[in-house]
């Protein structure tokens, strides 16, 4: 059986939520899957499109108060067993945005958060080792 | 008995099931690699598409409250079934020749509209705008591309079948024919069916340039959309085994040259390779067609190399 759970846990695969953010973490997301020196793809991870398919899930950005609603929808729309990984500081305490009327955050206040990586925005290998993180936790539950 | 048996054996062991199964992820692997490599990324391990699907089939299997529940659910199953028996319809030059009892080309080409089937039917069960979408294109996309591949099967047939007008549907007879009176790769006659059969494998794989109906960047997988685990798994399982056969069918229809001894099999392998190293580089140096320029290049280019192929190969028998 661990067998089983060890090969699983070889194939994350991530999913980006955009919690109303600047876009400045989404394009060191980016950069991670798309920069031959970061390739997030030799961890198993794939970028997928649908929450569908998600394993683990990348948020970003201080959770605004007009997508708060999308955003908690959309996360209980994937499938057990997940693991939420809090990308860039926004989302962990509201970074620059915090105590403004238009933010519902921190996120962890509506969302089991697993993982926090810190950073305005963080560096790629920050979120690979964010992400690597999140692996292990993700294989407990599997 | 034994006769039912052997019948039960090649859809399930070889070179249905298992083997088909086995080596249809062992080229994804090979193909997410290769990929890799010519973006000069590190790229997944070889067995990643394995353990994607070991993954998957360990996790939860949602149905969203829009969709067709019935229907949602007995479609991934019906797909991967239709192409483990495609499996082993074809025949492997040299190891394996399918039992006529099993079918024809005939019922091959209806079993590899299946998967096209299911897709379209999945995207419309699913209730999501994407999948409609998705839907509709794939449906263009497999008007388009099934002209030309009927033609290029036809003219294998007609090529095959000897000079008296006869037209073979046995896949088995168009391999033995190969192999007595040399492939049809070193044929002038069929060098546009060729063609017109390497614009399909594109095209019936779903990759791109042809992957419109499933484009992740615009329908986010489209029909795929609502899926996950087990039954996003199964249909992982069906696209890897429908390369399997495709592939298959293109060793058999142009170059089933082989020894009649067990090394046949690492011959048949080596032909692969090729094959699918073509549709990787394919893949990652060109950009997505819409589907009205893919249906426009179909009914141009395949339709009349393939239509060339029929002619020549008519009027020369």
């Amino acid at each position: 059986m661990s067998l089983i759970r060890t090969l699983s846990s070889r194939s994350p695969w991530l999913y980006r939520i955009n919690a109303g953010s600047c876009n400045g973490c989404d394009v060191e997301l980016a950069t991670t899957a798309c920069i031959p020196r970061y390739d997030v793809e030799r961890l198993g991870c794939q970028y997928c499109g649908s929450p569908r398919h998600a394993d683990i899930v990348l948020i970003t950005g201080p959770l605004t108060a007009r997508v708060k609603d999308k955003v908690l929808r959309l996360f209980a729309e994937i499938p057990e067993p997940k693991v939420t990984v809090a990308v860039g500081i926004c989302p962990i305490s509201g970074g620059i945005f915090r105590e403004s009327y238009a933010v519902c955050g921190p996120i962890d206040h509506y969302l089991p958060v697993d993982v926090n990586v810190p950073g305005c925005p963080p560096r790629p290998q920050a979120i690979l080792e964010g992400v690597a993180k999140a692996i292990e936790i993700w294989k407990s539950r599997l | 008995m034994p006769e039912s048996l052997a019948l039960l054996l090649s859809v399930a062991i070889f070179p249905g099931g298992v083997f088909a199964l086995g080596l249809g992820l062992g080229l994804k692997g090979i193909d997410r690699r290769v990929a890799a490599r010519l973006q000069r990324r590190v790229g997944p391990p070889l067995l990643q598409p394995f353990f994607d699907l070991i993954k998957l089939s360990r996790k939860q299997t949602t149905v969203p409250d829009t969709s067709c529940r019935p229907l949602f659910l007995a479609l991934p199953p019906v797909g991967a079934a239709s192409m483990l028996l495609a499996a082993a319809l074809v025949p492997i030059p040299g190891i394996y020749a399918p039992d006529p009892m099993l079918g024809d080309m005939l019922v091959l080409f209806y079993l590899l509209v299946v998967p096209g089937m299911v897709l379209m039917l999945a995207g419309s069960a699913s209730g999501s705008p994407f999948g409609a979408i998705g839907f509709s294109r794939e449906m263009m996309l497999m008007l388009a591309y099934e002209t030309p591949i009927v033609l290029v099967l036809v003219t294998a047939g007609i090529r095959a079948g000897g000079g008296d007008g006869a037209i073979t549907l046995s896949l088995t007879e168009i391999m033995h024919h190969q192999q007595t009176h040399g492939a049809f790769l070193f044929d002038p006659v069929m060098w546009p069916a060729l063609l017109a059969f390497a614009a399909f494998l594109p095209a019936n794989l779903g990759t791109i340039p042809f992957d419109t109906p499933e484009a992740e960047t615009e329908v986010l997988d489209g029909p795929l959309l609502e899926y996950s685990g087990a039954a996003l798994g199964l249909f992982k399982a069906m696209s890897a085994l429908k390369a399997v056969v495709v592939l298959n069918l293109g060793v058999c229809l142009f170059f089933p040259t082989a020894p009649a001894n067990p090394s046949a099999l690492l011959v048949h392998l080596v032909k692969l390779l090729p094959m699918a190293a073509g549709v990787t580089v394919l893949r990652v140096s060109m950009g997505r067609m819409r589907v009205d320029q893919a249906f426009r290049f179909f009914f141009k280019w395949p339709l009349a190399l393939a239509a060339a192929s029929v002619t020549a190969a008519i009027l020369s028998r």
